[in-house]
């Protein structure tokens, strides 16, 4: 492979390289906006404009970064002569003479391309002082589609977006139009971008051109607690960064993952998270009690009512590990249930010896992430469906499976039903299906809302939602991704494992105080797929389990 | 002057060379009926010996450009020749007279060049406004489609050729050899990060070659008469052949005249009658609204691509602008900038805000709102743009703003003490002139 020394540092990279990536490997930071990983090379903005020299001859002009490849050795490149700094303040000088000074108002403001390298690279005083600023009158604020707004005076024409629309979504709305100091972005006409991943493009945007409906005006990004998560939204395991103020989410953004989303991720995703937001929670364990009448409880009276109710004793019945005559028991697991969750819950039947144990999800609308492999589909509507299987929530012999649950008389031959996720899928919500899963004699609902199947419950225990605890889900390419908590659970609520390893320590005090990670272990050597795997070492990129 | 007997316009006027049988009576096609027996690579050889340079502005060796297209024996990879026919810096109406006249020229010119680097199809790209052009050419392509010259086997030499008129849509950046490939291709006229340079990927993907209609013209006297014939003409080995230098500005006969490459300045003036009514000379672009204007001092310059490049100018597509002592250079400079401003793609950001900076500068230094900051800051914002941008049109632009800050300096600074242009408006077409 040939080497490149860039400002002093040497450094071996594959054929081919660019000098900005190769730059990267030595932190060596140069200044870009239109370049992009995973686009076209355009060599647009200028700003990445370096000193190169090859075979010891320097090459008479500045050259840019991104469209200068590492091809031989003996490439060497300076980003700090005064030339290169002299041109790079000259770009930044051009690209701020026509942008407005609406900072104060613009949503990009903190994370913005242009603050950052005017910070960097710029100089403080403006020379373009007697003439008007190039405006786009009538285009400061047009819907592009449902998600993205475009503000043209705010645009630095890098043309990521049009790149974004070509060459990764492949649905080419928007164009380049008009030339010169007019040229404008805009959707070809008749159409909208309105395709699955359209907000990508504000991802991409380095400046406040492109906005995102959903997050416009909601927080000042510098107020925003960034936490590293996964995308709930179906089995693709999306990679995202949880951006939240006090526990109150305010926005997904795509994380890189090469092997996963790479750098993007869908508009339902994206608004996954709005379900915390406007569910009812549930806030604390409900017990019915006397009269029929649901009252909050303490945990220590919840888990106590739970193991009773586990056992039987309420029903008369003493349980022996042999399923009981009066009906049987059954655990309806999730989707949404982290590996960790649903090995305790499959810990739990065995403890019961019921083999009626299942795994619930819907099938939710298609969604197409590509990647450098092409890309991951998604069909259903829960990230976790193979890793809470795995982990053993799959029917026994001659166990019922979720179907005769949900659809059939599953439920009315139970004694006892627990229900891992009050919020497990649309029959959590449907009338029918909680009336039919009401005919168990008992019922516990565990989950973080407070649907209709929590309010049925004879037992309701509040855990916490994803962005509160620490877990894996196991995406549809059967790759385990780890993810830990943004922000602590509100008020009683606990995260599931807690719960679980508390309830499973009243029938063996050895299982008293689990972590998630003990309890991966524990995955870890009773299921072949994830032997010789610990959740702390999880590479960031997640890992494959064993076919 | 000596004389000179024009070559690459000897048949201008004609009215038999439009036709294919008149241009072949005229001794046409001769020079391709000459190549096509001879081996490419000694059609490429010849050329380069010839030192034949390229006509449209950045004076690179057009023999050498050939050779650059890689693999050229190879029969199953396409390769392409486009004539760049884009003729729109201001200033220059050269390969116009070329077109309308003696379109079987050129036509032989490409023919030659494709056999040279045995690409089997030519593309000429036209500007969208020569209409009188387009249609000459067009008809010439049938008659030499009916004659078997092109669509089949050329000359029964069994090369396949073809050739095809691409009329542009009106954009000056097109002329760029890669912004020309995008508009061909179907696409938003803007040039490309080069490299790869065109010769490796150019038109469709392929190896293409890119030549001035003025250029290939040349081709065939070449092939005819030979190579050291034509280095016989002109100042010296790097600057050989005829050359057509299309004069406009105040002089009496503006127009385009065919002169040996490196005839001095103030011969190329006499040529043409001289000043108009008289005038002084105050300055002169010597190729094309991208060229530094030169101060009067410079009459006797040789107009050649090597010592034009000397004094600090360039030849360009020698079109030649003459200014007289009536002429506001700020407002000539304002009218260039704004052009280029006009025409700049936008895709880059030096170009696209340089330049209109450049012209807002200027504009109000004309009219009297200049401050004494101005010129240096025109020099800084000029100095950013040249060399940052992505093609040369960014270096293009800064070319009339830089030359009259630093050569007619007081000029600019009278406008700016006296709040005004100093200079009468003088309306040409109101004249007659």
């Amino acid at each position: 492979m040939p080497k490149v020394t860039i400002n002093d540092r040497t450094v071996e990279v594959p054929v081919g390289t660019n000098v900005i990536e190769a730059g990267l490997l030595v932190g060596v930071q140069i200044p870009h906006y239109c370049y992009h990983p995973r686009l076209s090379v355009v060599g647009q903005c200028r700003m990445c404009l370096v000193e190169v020299e090859m075979g010891g001859r320097k090459m008479p002009k500045l050259q840019a970064a991104c469209s200068t490849q590492v091809e031989k050795d003996g490439m060497v490149v300076r980003t700090d002569t005064p030339e290169v700094k002299e041109a790079v303040k000259g770009m930044m000088e051009f690209l701020l003479i026509n942008h407005p000074l609406d900072c104060p108002i613009c949503d990009q403001a903190g994370e913005c391309g242009l603050q950052d390298y005017s910070f960097k690279h710029g100089v403080a005083f403006s020379r373009f002082q007697f003439e008007d600023k190039r405006t786009y009158p009538g285009r400061e604020r047009i819907p592009l589609g449902a998600n993205v707004v475009l503000n043209m005076n705010r645009c630095i024409q890098c043309t990521r977006c049009v790149r974004f629309t070509n060459e990764i979504a492949k649905t080419g709305e928007l164009g380049f139009f008009n030339r010169g100091a007019r040229t404008e972005i805009g959707t070809f006409p008749g159409k909208e971008l309105s395709n699955p991943l359209a907000t990508c493009v504000v991802d991409v945007c380095p400046v406040g051109a492109l906005t995102s409906t959903r997050f416009r005006f909601a927080e000042r990004v510098f107020y925003l607690e960034k936490k590293p998560s996964l995308c709930t939204g179906c089995e693709v395991g999306c990679n995202v960064t949880i951006e939240h103020r006090r526990g109150n989410i305010k926005r997904y953004k795509p994380r890189a993952n090469p092997e996963v989303n790479d750098y993007w991720m869908c508009d339902y995703g994206r608004a996954s998270f709005e379900r915390y937001k406007t569910v009812p929670r549930l806030t604390a364990p409900r017990l019915r009690g006397e009269g029929g009448r649901s009252v909050p409880v303490s945990w220590k009276e919840a888990l106590d009512a739970a193991y009773k109710k586990l056992r039987g004793v309420d029903d008369g019945f003493a349980r022996s590990g042999s399923a009981p005559a009066e009906g049987a028991i059954a655990i309806l697991g999730s989707g949404f249930l982290t590996t960790e969750e649903a090995h305790l819950f499959a810990e739990l039947a065995d403890r019961l010896g019921t083999p009626h144990r299942a795994v619930a999800v819907d099938l939710g609308p298609e969604w197409h992430i590509p990647n450098l492999k092409g890309g991951i589909t998604g069909r259903e509507a829960a990230p976790n469906r193979r890793g809470a299987e795995l982990a053993g929530l799959v029917p026994g012999a001659s166990g019922m499976n979720a179907k005769d649950l949900l659809e059939g008389d599953g439920a009315a031959r139970c004694a006892l039903l627990v229900v891992a996720d009050s919020d497990f899928g649309k029959a959590a919500w449907d009338e029918a299906t909680v009336a039919r899963l009401r005919q168990a004699r008992t019922l516990i609902v565990f989950g973080w809302a407070d649907s209709p199947l929590a309010k049925a419950a004879d037992l309701a225990l509040p855990l916490a939602t994803h962005a509160e605890k620490t877990g894996s889900f196991v995406n549809v390419e059967g790759r385990v991704q780890r993810f830990t908590p943004a922000f602590p659970p509100p008020g009683l609520v606990r995260p599931g494992v807690e719960v679980l390893s508390e309830l499973l320590a009243r029938f063996d005090a050895s299982l008293s105080g689990l972590t998630p990670e003990e309890v991966f272990a524990h995955l870890a050597e009773d299921v072949p797929a994830f032997a010789g795997l610990a959740l702390a070492d999880l590479p960031a990129t997640g890992a494959p389990l064993h076919p | 002057m000596p004389s000179f007997e024009p070559v690459l316009t000897r048949n201008v006027g004609r009215k038999e060379a439009l036709t294919l049988a008149g241009y072949k009576q005229l001794g046409g096609y001769e020079g391709l009926a000459k190549a096509l027996k001879m081996d490419p690579d000694a059609v490429i050889e010849e050329v380069k010996k010839s030192g034949l340079r390229g006509r449209g502005g950045a004076g690179f060796a057009a023999g050498m450009k050939w050779s650059f297209i890689p693999d050229r024996k190879n029969k199953d990879k396409a390769r392409y020749l486009v004539c760049n026919a884009d003729e729109s810096e201001p200033g220059t109406f050269k390969d116009r007279l070329l077109m309308e006249n003696d379109p079987h020229q050129l036509i032989e010119g490409c023919a030659i060049c494709c056999w040279a680097v045995q690409a089997e199809t030519c593309y000429i790209y036209i500007r969208g406004e020569y209409t009188k052009s387009a249609a000459i050419l067009e008809q010439a392509l049938q008659e030499a489609r009916d004659a078997g010259i092109l669509g089949g086997s050329a000359m029964d030499s069994g090369f396949k050729l073809d050739m095809w008129l691409h009329r542009g849509a009106g954009a000056y950046i097109c002329g760029e050899e890669t912004g020309m490939l995008e508009s061909l291709e179907g696409k938003r006229g803007q040039p490309r990060v080069k490299p790869p340079f065109p010769a490796v990927v150019g038109a469709f993907g392929a190896p293409t070659v890119i030549n001035n209609v003025e250029t290939l013209c040349n081709v065939p006297h070449i092939l005819i008469r030979g190579a050291d014939w034509f280095k016989s003409i002109g100042t010296d080995e790097k600057n050989t052949g005829p050359k057509l230098y299309a004069i406009s500005g105040h002089v009496e006969r503006p127009g385009t005249y065919e002169y040996p490459i490196g005839i001095s300045f103030r011969e190329m003036l006499d040529g043409c009658g001289g000043m108009w009514k008289g005038g002084t000379l105050k300055a002169f672009i010597p190729g094309g609204a991208s060229a530094p204007m030169l101060p009067a001092s410079s009459i006797d310059i040789k107009m050649d691509f090597d010592t034009v490049a000397k004094a600090g100018s360039m030849l360009g597509s020698a079109a030649v602008i003459v200014m007289d002592d009536q002429t506001c250079l700020v407002r000539a400079a304002a009218r260039l900038a704004k052009f280029f401003n006009h025409e700049s793609c936008g895709q880059c950001t030096p170009c696209r805000e340089g330049t209109n900076w450049m012209e807002l500068l200027l504009s109000r230094i004309e009219h009297g709102e200049g401050r004494p900051g101005d010129p240096d800051l025109l020099m800084a914002v000029s100095g950013n743009v040249g060399g940052n941008s992505l093609c040369a049109l960014g270096d293009a632009a800064i070319g009339p703003v830089r030359s009259l800050i630093k050569t007619f300096r007081p000029e600019v600074d009278r406008h700016i003490a006296e709040h005004g242009c100093p200079f009468p408006e003088r309306r040409f077409f109101a004249e007659g002139a």
